[in-house]
């Protein structure tokens, strides 16, 4: 489609639109990245020069911003003070963890929900997709009830089971798509040539493995990124990254520059992930409900 | 190699019966073909041969043993799908010996074999590509590569060449045919294209709302067939139907029409029984077996106007309107009628066909 | 033809009643209407088993983690106390909530935020998409877009907490320049702290909902705004008549989507207000989290999850039969 040309028969009103048009989304960039280049420039400032401010309406002093010597200071107390080495480990076995268990659990669900028809399979699968769309407020009540009577607040393995609450009917709900895309045919062919029901579904799984591998990035992109979990299940043992970047505001000293540096740690792994699947973001965003 | 029996087979899709008492048996090394419009059956009775389906009721024999039970591996036979079924991951020759993989043959063993099969299928220079780098034909054969690559009782053939373009598909015709006489293995072909059906097979199966209506050698299905169904399913172009009535008895039974009367063979009035004796029935010419002239001939003919001219590169067909219906005559390109002017048809009667009026089964 | 089975007569003859003779030209014929046996015995039922088994662990599973834990809450809600000392309260729990000033203001400020952040959305969202949609700059303007999706919402939170702070803050900075505000940050005031909060989820989410309506986008179909266009059309008139019909249904689900993360999602507000000043931003969940993991009154708790569930699975429900939809390029 985007091969083809648009013709355009130009009236001086639609002129006009176009420049709005490019001047909103100039403005709507900068808007959209004047946090990210603040967050990034201010991780390098000391403290002083972070909090350097122009007058209030002297939009010629801008320049303020760039007026520092740039420090890794910030970067070298997260990890030689606050541990950030531990917390980014946490967060790598909750995230990859929570990811790895509900793609093995949810690509068999999945498949076979996908290649299978029986009663009830409308109210599984509303089962399935409601429990990824409960407020995860709600949702921590009975587990931190639960978890805490198995002993498993503040423990890795609890922060894992309670990711994969989420991540296991989102890995159903989106694997059985990409299942859905493959020919039964395929698999047909390999059980006539000589395949158990088994090995046909193995055989298929190089097929969806864009698929699931798209999800995986998903997966760990939520459990990364998720504070509230972290912040109750895993609290005290299990700090990720959100957690204890929230911990470097303290009442009496909130260091900034930290925070900012922390921020960076935290975001720039996710936003390179982000891009990588680029193609899968919006189903798996929404559920699978929109495709690209 | 396998006689394959089936015996009373039905196929159920919840209530509604797809396969409806089934009965054939495909001698040893024959080539059958199930033929039959979409929705007849005959797919779903593929799918039970292959293991792929559930039998609802009825068993399906091969060499006098009940396969029923059995998952499709353990069957022996091989399946080449109407979309190709190709693993688009693999290469060609990964796809071919997938089979053999599977049955952990020697590494030796597969690449002999699907060497001499690519050999005898002519892509032996294609067997690093995947399937997306090849045509519709070229993928067609991978499939029936992967098929013959292991030497089954059995192959299941489902409408091989349907997606083929019609050049490519009268050329895999002929070498369908030809690989299946040199292998010598049953095969059972799908399809709904009677052309591929008369031309390739050794027998024919025809099957309409899950029913078989007739099995035959393709010369009785297409010079006998037992009811209208079949006779207006098979040919191209279609057979002719033209309710007439039946006068007299006795000796001189004629078939009587608007535009014609015409007097049944001596040999063909015996085979009217009785009760048809006296009443409608209809009459079936195909359009070969009719001559078209412009001067009344002798003896009996049918009076009619030309609706139209065909040229049919090699072949002309007339449609002649009756008071009721309209014929299709075929002639040779020097046919100099115009439409709107009369003509008359001479039945060769040796070719024609009479149906009961009413449940259309065939007295000759 | 070479007969070397052993099968029955019977059956010898089934065969034969559909076979034409072989040199007679008599046929035997099958009249179409004929009457058929039906079958007098059936096989034994395919086996679907096998899917069930490959089924059963993630089922278990997600029994273990959602079906046990939302009987718990139930159980919960009809509690009071906690851990060993529990009673039994019956309905008490939702009684109270219904004179409950915060919980009822919960909802109030809930829904005031959903439709802010939402209006503010899917206004600019669409806006961004149908500028975006077939520019040269598509894709690099899409991936500038995605970058405040991928950020953890409590950090986003800190960082916002960052640039609004009242005496160094640079948003704070801009906002007075640009006269919007006097003294005090944005975040200090009962009367802007909700707008603060609005400000971040639209920055953070406004690209989702541009990507989901880029995506209806590319499906209006071309020939139909082409033939349009022949019959004379304006471009304003084609974007009404063929463009929007094919953006509403992504777009409901797109807002669907959005409000039940307003529900689910509240990590920058914990980081930014924590429901305050003068809980002027103490949305429904907010007030759960707090009565629920600050004063540990898990009962109430779990009353009010318990009502949020439902709304939360009502609104689930409305959802999925969107996504079922034809035209919503769902199955």
């Amino acid at each position: 489609m985007a091969s083809r040309d648009v013709v355009h028969y130009d009236t001086p009103l639609q002129r006009v639109l176009r420049v709005l048009a490019v001047i909103f989304v100039v403005l709507y960039l900068i808007w959209t990245l004047l946090p990210f280049v603040i967050m990034f420039v201010s991780s390098f400032k000391d403290l002083l020069a972070a909090f350097k401010l122009p007058e209030v309406g002297d939009w010629m002093g801008i320049g303020v911003f760039f007026d520092f010597t740039p420090t890794y200071k910030h970067y070298a107390t997260l990890f030689q003070e606050n541990n950030f080495g531990r917390y980014i480990m946490n967060s790598l076995i909750a995230a990859g963890g929570s990811a790895v268990i509900s793609v093995i659990f949810g690509s068999l669900a999945a498949y076979s929900l996908s290649r299978v028809d029986f009663r009830g399979k409308s109210d599984l699968f509303f089962w399935i997709i409601s429990t990824r769309m409960a407020p995860v407020v709600a949702v921590m009540v009975p587990l931190f009830a639960i978890f805490r009577s198995l002993d498993l607040v503040g423990t890795l393995p609890g922060l894992i089971l309670a990711y994969t609450t989420f991540n296991l009917p989102f890995a159903i709900w989106i694997l059985k798509g990409f299942f859905d895309n493959v020919p039964y045919g395929i698999e047909e062919a390999q059980m006539v040539d000589g395949a158990t029901r088994f090995q046909a579904f193995t055989s298929i799984l190089p097929l969806v493995a864009p698929g699931i591998g798209a999800f995986i990035v998903l997966c760990v992109l939520f459990a990364w990124n998720d504070f509230l979990f972290a912040a109750i299940i895993g609290s005290g043992g299990a700090k990720t990254l959100p957690v204890a970047t929230r911990e470097l505001v303290q009442p009496q000293n909130i260091q900034w520059g930290a925070i900012m540096a922390a921020g960076v740690v935290t975001t720039a792994p996710m936003m390179l992930l982000g891009l990588v699947i680029r193609k899968y973001l919006v189903t798996g965003l929404t559920m699978g409900a929109v495709k690209e | 190699m396998a006689t394959v029996t089936i015996r009373n087979v039905w196929k159920y899709y919840n209530q509604t019966p797809a396969v409806k008492d089934l009965n054939l048996t495909c001698p040893d090394g024959s080539f059958v073909s199930i033929l039959g419009p979409s929705g007849c059956g005959k797919s779903s009775t593929m799918r039970m041969l292959a293991g792929l389906e559930h039998i609802s009721a009825g068993d399906i024999l091969f060499d006098d043993v009940r396969i029923n039970d059995l998952a499709p591996k353990d069957r022996d036979v091989a399946m080449v799908f109407e979309n190709y079924a190709l693993y688009p991951h693999k290469t060609v020759f990964e796809n071919i010996a997938n089979p053999l993989r599977l049955r952990k043959a020697s590494e030796a063993t597969i690449k002999d074999r699907v060497n001499g099969a690519a050999k005898l299928l002519e892509i032996s220079h294609l067997l690093d590509r995947r399937p997306s780098e090849l045509s519709g034909g070229q993928k067609q054969r991978v499939a029936i590569g992967r098929a013959i690559v292991r030497e089954p009782k059995l192959f299941l053939f489902d409408e091989p060449i349907a997606h083929l373009d019609a050049k490519l598909r009268a050329h895999m015709r002929g070498e369908i045919k030809h690989l299946q006489k040199t292998l010598g293995t049953t095969m059972i072909y799908v399809t709904h294209d009677q052309l591929e059906a008369l031309s390739m097979a050794d027998y024919i199966a025809v099957m309409h709302d899950g029913e078989l209506q007739q099995w035959g050698t393709p010369s009785e299905i297409f010079n006998h067939p037992v009811n209208a169904w079949v006779a207006g399913f098979v040919g191209e172009p279609a057979m002719n139907f033209v309710t007439a009535e039946i006068r007299g008895g006795g000796d001189g039974v004629t078939l009587k029409h608007a535009n014609f009367e015409i007097p049944l063979l001596a040999s063909q009035v015996g085979k009217l029984n009785g009760a048809a004796q006296a009443g409608t029935a209809r009459m079936g010419v195909r359009p070969d077996a009719l001559t078209i002239s412009m001067t009344r001939p002798d003896g009996p003919a049918i009076t009619g106007v030309i609706f139209v001219n065909e040229l049919l590169g090699g072949d002309m067909l007339v449609e002649v309107q009756l008071q009721d219906v309209r014929m299709r005559v075929k002639t040779s390109t020097d046919f100099a009628g115009k439409p709107g002017e009369t003509c008359w048809l001479t039945v060769n009667r040796e070719k024609w066909h009479v149906f009961d009026a009413g449940d259309g089964h065939a007295y000759f | 033809m070479s007969q070397t089975l052993s099968l029955s007569q019977t059956t010898l003859d089934a065969v034969d009643r559909f076979r034409a003779r072989k040199v007679s030209v008599e046929v035997e014929a099958r009249p179409l209407s004929a009457e058929l046996p039906t079958p007098t015995s059936f096989n034994p039922a395919a086996r679907k088993a096998y899917y069930f088994y490959l089924m059963a662990p993630a089922i278990a599973l997600l029994a273990f983690i959602s079906l046990y834990p939302f009987f718990w809450l139930i159980v919960m809600a009809f509690q009071k106390g906690d851990m060993g000392a529990v009673e039994w309260v019956g309905f008490k729990n939702f009684t109270d909530l219904a004179s409950d000033g915060r919980f009822l203001s919960g909802w109030v400020l809930l829904f005031k935020y959903s439709a802010m952040c939402l209006f503010l959305q899917v206004g600019i969202g669409v806006l961004l998409a149908v500028i975006v949609n077939g520019s040269r700059y598509e894709k690099f303007l899409v991936t500038a877009l995605l970058m405040p999706m991928m950020m953890a919402p409590a950090v986003a939170g800190l960082l916002w907490l960052f640039l609004y702070n009242g005496t160094f803050g640079w948003y704070h900075w801009i906002f007075q320049s640009l006269g919007i505000l006097e003294t005090g940050s944005i975040l200090s005031s009962a009367k802007t702290s909700m707008y603060a909060l609005v400000l971040v989820d639209v920055w953070q989410w406004t690209p989702l909902i541009t990507l989901i309506a880029l995506a209806g986008l590319k499906r209006v179909p071309r020939d139909q705004m082409e033939a349009n266009m022949v019959d004379g059309a304006s471009p304003a008139r084609n974007f009404f008549a063929i463009v929007m019909p094919n953006l509403y249904p992504v777009l409901l689900i797109a807002v669907l989507l959005r409000f039940m993360d307003n529900f689910r999602f509240i990590d920058h507000i914990l980081v930014l207000t924590g429901g305050g000043p003068a809980n002027s931003t103490k949305i429904l969940p907010i007030y759960l989290f707090e009565v629920a993991f600050k004063f540990f009154d898990l009962g109430r708790g779990a009353a009010i999850a318990l009502v949020l569930l439902v709304v939360t699975i009502i609104l689930g429900k409305i959802l999925v039969g969107v996504f079922d939809r034809p035209t919503s390029g769902g199955r």
